[in-house]
């Protein structure tokens, strides 16, 4: 391959990835994850089931969850929560019970709980992305 | 008659009696060719009865009451130990503590174990394959080796490659030699699946997976060769149903594992047969339908969507977990049945032996029967009869027995408690 295809295949690499460039793992508290917990409960548990596994009609929020959303910016997870859940009064979610949903969901996934809290501003979730998980 | 050989038949007193209070028995319509009209329903017969008694059947004072209605016609299959065609015998996986789903890594391999699901793999099959196929998806995985084709190993492979995944099944025998199709073919989910020590999370895992299983295995009726069906079954008595046992189970006392009321809701219920309306000459029955597997339809399938899905089948036996690092796949479902005892060393698995004994199909008597520890399920692919419990141990019998050979004094204990019943019944 020579250098100028090089040049113009790394270009191209970069310019179709522009969010994820910068992409980082997430951080969240526990006291958020526990705050989603709750909210969790009153809100998602009856269409989700009490430990995430979904049913046969309704998807699980763990295993093939992180197959649709690993390496997607959280800020898109938290828009669609925020615009299509719950099925049955969605839009009702605040903007402060959707990062605790998401904070919840990260952990139900086994990614660990950190000391810096989950942006609650628009775009901070932007460069933050659903990570894949481990084997278990 | 085409189909009728080595059945025999018999149209009750109490329906010709039915049909004539009825006026449904006309003199232009004989007794002969009411006969010849219920043969010609096929496995439909039954319903048919109850269409033709549906005056009688009107006067019913409430919809409990229809439930009950009369189902006096049967035909009696020809069940006699020299019909038998086939014995076979299964060694269920069983672990006390349920099936194994933890991961290891072998090597650069990660292996998802998935195995030892006692005498509810058929039954608990697509459930346990969403778990584990959940888990392995959310690594993202593209690529599996499937280890095992027996009703584990295949629903599991279906159920990546419906996820998204390539797969390649690695087995030493695909389906119809695998120790999957020696089971009796029915919904059996919380059947040797664990002691109760398992623990209460084991309880909720096994009902989403029981749900899942149920609602997947819902979506092959209908298709053609009836791959999964429903018959009635009759539970059959001397004495009432709730009649303690005389005798305690012998020791050591196996606490096994009961979930069924946990999925009460979706499955049919037992129904009360009033002795006026049972067929049998038998104090106390009940009715149920029942979800069976017809193995070869269904067998058919599995492996032509697995085939029409990409899927490929390596012929190969392993001898030992080193043996992994020659599979291409980086991430590995390990589902081969009784067989991880040897080839994994794994001594928590515990042979519960079960035979089943096979007579040749009747299509015209679709029904089952339970009675004196004895169970006979007649379908598509042949009579199935097994003698579950003959003397009386409860879910202890076949524990730690790893005789996978053919007993035929078993086979002929467990006809012969039909043989008697279908002679009492037609005499």
């Amino acid at each position: 391959m020579s250098r100028r295809r090089l040049r113009q295949g790394i270009a191209i690499a970069l310019a179709g990835i522009p969010a994820i460039a910068f992409a980082r793992a997430p951080s969240y508290t526990t006291a958020q994850a526990d705050a989603g917990a709750a909210r969790y409960t009153q809100a998602c548990a009856l269409c989700h089931g009490p430990d995430l596994a979904g049913s046969f009609e309704t998807p699980a929020l763990t295993g093939r969850f992180v197959q649709h959303w690993a390496g997607v910016p959280l800020s898109a997870l938290a828009a669609y929560i925020q615009r299509a859940m719950p099925l049955t009064a969605p839009g009702t979610l605040s903007r402060t019970d959707v990062i605790a949903l998401t904070a919840f969901l990260l952990r139900a996934n086994g990614a660990p709980p950190g000391h810096a809290a989950l942006p609650a501003t628009p775009h901070g979730l932007d460069h933050l992305i659903f990570p894949v998980s481990e084997a278990r | 008659m085409p189909g009728l050989q080595g059945c025999q038949t018999v149209l009750s007193v109490t329906l010709q009696e039915q049909l004539r209070t009825a006026g449904a028995l006309t003199p232009s319509l004989s007794r002969r060719r009411i006969f010849t009209g219920g043969l010609a329903l096929g496995g439909s017969a039954v319903l048919g009865a109850d269409h033709l008694i549906e005056p009688g059947a009107a006067q019913a004072p409430s919809g409990a009451a229809r439930l009950s209605a009369p189902r006096p016609r049967l035909f009696l299959p020809t069940v006699q130990e020299d019909q038998i065609s086939a014995i076979k015998v299964c060694l269920r996986p069983f672990r006390a503590q349920g099936p194994r789903y933890d991961v290891e890594k072998i090597g650069h391999k990660t292996v998802f174990h998935h195995y030892g699901h006692g005498g509810s793999g058929w039954s608990l099959s697509w459930g346990s394959a969403d778990y584990v196929i959940g888990r392995v998806a959310a690594t993202l995985t593209k690529r599996v080796a499937v280890i095992g084709c027996g009703i584990i190993g295949l629903t599991t492979a279906l159920t990546a490659q419906r996820a998204g995944m390539a797969v390649t099944i690695y087995t030493r025998d695909l389906l119809p030699r695998t120790r999957s199709v020696r089971a009796n073919g029915s919904w059996t989910p919380d059947s040797r699946i664990a002691l109760t020590s398992a623990g209460p999370a084991f309880a909720d895992l096994w009902e989403r997976m029981a749900r899942v299983s149920w609602a997947s295995y819902r979506q092959y009726l209908g298709l053609p060769g009836l791959p999964i069906d429903f018959v009635e079954t009759y539970a059959l008595s001397d004495e009432p149903f709730d009649t303690p046992k005389a005798e305690p189970p012998p020791p050591p006392t196996l606490d096994f594992a009961r979930y069924g009321t946990r999925i009460h809701d979706i499955i049919p219920a037992s129904v009360p047969v009033a002795p006026q309306d049972n067929p049998f000459p038998v104090a106390h029955a009940k009715r149920i339908s029942k979800m069976i597997f017809n193995f070869g339809a269904y067998g058919d399938h599995l492996l032509a969507e697995f085939h029409q899905a990409g899927g490929k089948i390596v012929m190969r036996d392993f001898h030992a977990p080193s043996d992994l690092h020659t599979v291409a796949e980086g991430t590995i479902i390990n589902c081969p049945g009784f067989a991880a005892r040897e080839w994994w060393k794994d001594d928590s698995l515990i042979p519960v032996r079960g035979q089943t004994n096979w007579l040749p199909p009747c299509p015209e008597a679709r029904y089952g029967v339970a009675y004196r520890g004895a169970v006979m399920l007649s379908k598509s692919d042949g009579i199935m009869i097994q003698g579950y419990d003959l003397d009386g141990i409860g879910e202890a019998a076949g524990y730690n027995s790893g005789f996978e050979h053919p007993d035929r004094r078993e086979a002929n204990r467990a006809v012969g408690i039909f043989t008697d019943l279908f002679r009492r019944t037609g005499a």
